[in-house]
């Protein structure tokens, strides 16, 4: 498999930082630094950017682009973690565990464009950059606060609710032209591809939905709002 | 005439198992040296099966959400 090569390395301004929110909000001093360190890099559709296992050397801040996170289980079956988008962080946790290997794949779904950081200079910054330590703290407050929320939905709200207000949030979403697979669907509301994929059948049969070849065109609203256990508009 | 969208492989990723191609309803996809292809492209029918057989996740289907327009 190819790793993604570094088609254009290019000089970082430090207004190129303004789309990351764990950059942007750091002090001036502190966001000169990291543009000091960070080097911008493309990477092109379905190229990988790291690979799980490998020794962790960088962290990486998304600039544009979609990605999705990857482990290979003990079958040697791949399966996917979760997609990110602009201003999320990759493989800083692989760079804080004392193992210091990548945990999972990560790999461009489009034309992407990253900020890279080493792994010698992630420590001088941990180092000499208390606010940089204090937003990766606040970024992993957010992250658990997020798996907490998810975990009370797995054991409060059923798949089909779940589902529902998935798509209910990516067909209103201004930004609903972006592409989901089954797996990334799966991964996103906690549940597996087999049952993302039965219980959009069971939407369909019911009329909620219907399928147009790649589009799944979402038919009755309150119907849906109904499933999703939501206060109808 | 718009082109059908078809799942995305990606041969980089591909081992050449043939999951997909033997798994495939239609019969639209061969196994070449590089790797899976569709031979019968208009037989495909975007069931996402072959996403689903592939274990090193090469092929993509992605689909699109949008509301049925309202008159």
């Amino acid at each position: 498999m190819l790793i993604a090569p570094c088609l254009k390395d290019d000089r970082l301004n430090i207004s190129d930082l303004t789309q990351i929110p764990l950059i942007s909000a750091l002090p001036l001093e502190c966001r000169q630094q990291l543009s000091r360190f960070l080097i911008q890099r493309r990477i092109p559709a379905y190229q990988s950017l790291v690979l799980e296992g490998d020794p962790a050397e960088a962290c990486f801040f998304i600039q544009s682009g979609t990605f999705r996170v990857l482990r290979t289980n003990q079958d040697g079956k791949v399966q996917v973690l979760s997609r990110l988008s602009t201003g999320a962080p990759i493989n800083i946790i692989s760079l804080l565990i004392p193992e210091r290997v990548n945990r999972a794949s990560v790999e461009a779904l489009t034309p992407a464009s990253v900020l890279a950081l080493n792994s010698k200079d992630f420590d001088s910054l941990l180092a000499s950059c208390p606010e940089f330590s204090t937003a990766l703290l606040r970024h992993f407050a957010m992250r658990i606060s997020h798996m907490t929320d998810l975990a009370a939905d797995l054991s409060l709200l059923s798949v089909r609710t779940r589902l529902a207000r998935f798509l209910i949030d990516l067909a209103d979403s201004p930004n609903s032209i972006c592409d989901w697979t089954q797996d990334e669907i799966a991964a996103q509301i906690g549940t597996v591809r087999d049952v993302v994929g039965r219980t959009l059948r069971d939407f369909e049969t019911q009329g909620l939905i219907s399928r147009d070849h790649q589009q799944f065109v979402l038919l009755d609203r309150s119907g849906l709002v109904r499933e999703a256990s939501l206060n109808p508009k | 005439m718009t082109q059908k969208a078809l799942p995305i492989i990606n041969f980089d990723r591909c081992d050449r198992c043939g999951a997909c191609v033997t798994g495939c309803p239609e019969q639209a996809l061969t196994m070449t040296k590089a790797g899976p292809v569709f031979i019968q492209p208009v037989n495909c029918t975007y069931c996402t099966a072959c996403e689903g057989f592939c274990p090193t996740g090469a092929i993509r289907a992605p689909i699109k959400v949008r509301w049925a327009l309202e008159n």
